[in-house]
């Protein structure tokens, strides 16, 4: 098995070290890669979906903008495309709003339009989501078939996962507040760790760098925010307000008041970036890997097969590795999240528990 | 740098995918799941449950199978050895009752004898009073002649009397 393992990226490496060759020539026209243009367009968003190993071909998806007026627009990307211009709006090249759709008011100048395009991120977010509610029903069904029946195959995965948060993670910290917020909980988790898996796959229904996407995570972030934070919880606003401390750290000088109100914001933000910086690392590195090869493609052939080599079988590895962060850091979100919540909706009976122990 | 600037239009889907996505899940799918899975665990709880029942009745059966089994060998014993007396005693009893009628039958057969040898008696006293009358009489009749012929007479009466009897 190992053996053959070996034989296979030795088989690899060789072909890709022959590709190499004509790259490492066209590197040498171009003088330069430009690393920094084709990592961001990997982690960034486009307005259509590149179609497989045909780099110029994009499947198209609607633009939605609206303009200065105030009126909406709504077209395919085809006819922005190779820098077209359509109904006043265009993809701006370079400057601040690069790669994205911008329009030209009366005057001339440039503006950007407020934009709600079906983009490649949100139609990969639509697939990820139609995934997640499709695994999800395909449970329930079988348990509408064969009732009292343990499913198999991916079924059975998904049920392990759903018992694995909702009674180690959510049942045993919210205890009877669990079914409240489990909806929640479990659809972020299953959303995340679906959005994350299908940010690993190269092409067609993966592809789009979501969960490494700071819009994403921040809409995730907020809504443990609301979540966590409208609550009717006296203990939770009094923790905050009048924590129970000595005099001095709350009274003259509200010490703990301040510390407390931003501890409020830097728990969203720090699911945030956890989420984000993890993901979108783990793209990079990979892209970076892969980008090596064309890097070191002017240094000649025998340092390109060698790098070919490293870059290949480390890119394995990250991927392998982005695997196990995909469900860690899904895993990690919703358990934030739910002690985030369980911290402001503190337990009936563990308050009383708590109370009885204290007296 | 685009990359920390997040879009509105990306803000905004994502929002509504996630509000959609979980009231949809939430209404169908999720309570369904862990009711699904809460019925199983339970269903298999209770399956443990009712199998440590029935080994706790298939011991307590084989324990009390045990004990029927020891009491019916008990009372077999005792049976057997009631049985045994009572045979003793029949045989006792058998024994004392052949012995009385015995007893009884040979003193009845006493007493029948007793009784045959007075009526023997009597009758012998009878005929012999008889023969004394009838040879007292034949005696008389003879004349009494001679001695000799008289002591004749008596010898052959005599031996009558003994061929008679």
């Amino acid at each position: 098995m190992i053996r053959k393992l070996i034989h296979n990226i030795g088989l690899i490496a060789v072909v890709l070290t022959a590709l190499a060759f004509p790259t490492a020539l066209r590197a040498d026209e171009a003088e330069a890669v430009d690393a920094k243009g084709i990592i961001f367009e990997h982690l960034g968003d486009h307005y259509g979906w590149e179609v497989p190993f045909m780099h110029e071909t994009y499947v198209p998806l609607p633009v939605i903008v609206r303009d200065a007026e105030g009126s909406w627009h709504c077209f395919s990307s085809r006819r922005l495309e190779h820098g077209a211009s359509y109904d006043g709006f265009h993809i701006a090249h370079g400057g601040d709003n690069n790669g994205k759709v911008v329009g030209t008011d009366a005057t001339g100048a440039e503006y950007r339009p407020l934009d709600l395009s079906i983009t490649k991120n949100v139609a990969a977010l639509i697939i990820a989501a139609l995934l997640v509610a499709w695994a999800a029903t395909s449970v329930l069904r079988w348990y509408r078939r064969n009732p009292m029946k343990a499913p198999r195959g991916v079924r059975g995965s998904m049920e392990v996962i759903v018992e694995m948060i909702y009674f180690d993670v959510i049942r045993s910290n919210l205890g009877s507040q669990a079914k409240r917020f489990a909806p929640y909980l479990l659809t972020v988790f299953f959303l995340i760790f679906f959005m994350n898996l299908l940010g690993l796959i190269v092409i067609f229904p993966g592809g789009a760098n979501l969960t490494g996407n700071l819009a994403v995570t921040l809409t995730l972030a907020l809504c443990t925010f609301v979540l966590t934070n409208v609550t009717k919880s006296k203990h939770y606003w009094k923790e905050i307000f009048w924590p129970d401390v000595p005099i001095w750290l709350k009274c003259p000088i509200p010490i703990m008041q301040a510390i407390e109100v931003f501890g409020v914001f830097t728990k969203p933000a720090a699911l945030t970036v956890r989420l984000f910086a993890n993901m979108m690392g783990g793209h990079m590195i990979v892209i970076v890997l892969t980008l090596l090869i064309f890097i070191f493609g002017a240094f000649g052939a025998a340092v390109t097969g060698l790098t070919t080599v490293f870059s290949v079988a480390f890119s394995l590895f990250m991927v392998t590795l982005d695997l196990l962060v995909s469900f860690i850091q899904a895993f990690v979100f919703t358990m934030l999240s739910t002690l985030f919540i369980s911290m402001a909706h503190p337990d009936e009976s563990h308050e009383h528990h708590a109370a009885a122990e204290a007296a | 740098m685009e990359l920390f600037k997040p879009e509105i239009g990306l803000v905004f889907w994502m929002f509504v995918v996630v509000v959609i996505l979980v009231m949809l899940l939430g209404k169908y799918a999720w309570p369904g799941i862990i009711k699904g899975l809460e019925e199983r665990a339970d269903l298999i709880d209770k399956g443990v449950e009712y199998a440590q029942q029935a080994k706790e009745n298939l011991d307590n059966a084989q324990a009390e199978a045990q004990k029927l089994l020891d009491q019916a060998k008990r009372e077999q014993t005792e049976i057997l050895r009631e049985a045994d007396r009572l045979k003793a005693q029949m045989i006792e009893e058998a024994r004392g009752a052949a012995a009385a009628e015995a007893k009884k039958v040979t003193e009845q057969a006493q007493l029948a004898i007793d009784q045959a040898r007075k009526q023997a008696e009597l009758q012998f006293r009878d005929e012999v009073s008889a023969f004394a009358l009838s040879i007292a009489e034949k005696v008389m009749r003879a004349n009494l002649s001679t001695d000799d012929a008289q002591a004749r007479l008596v010898d052959k009466l005599i031996d009558e009397v003994e061929h008679k009897n």
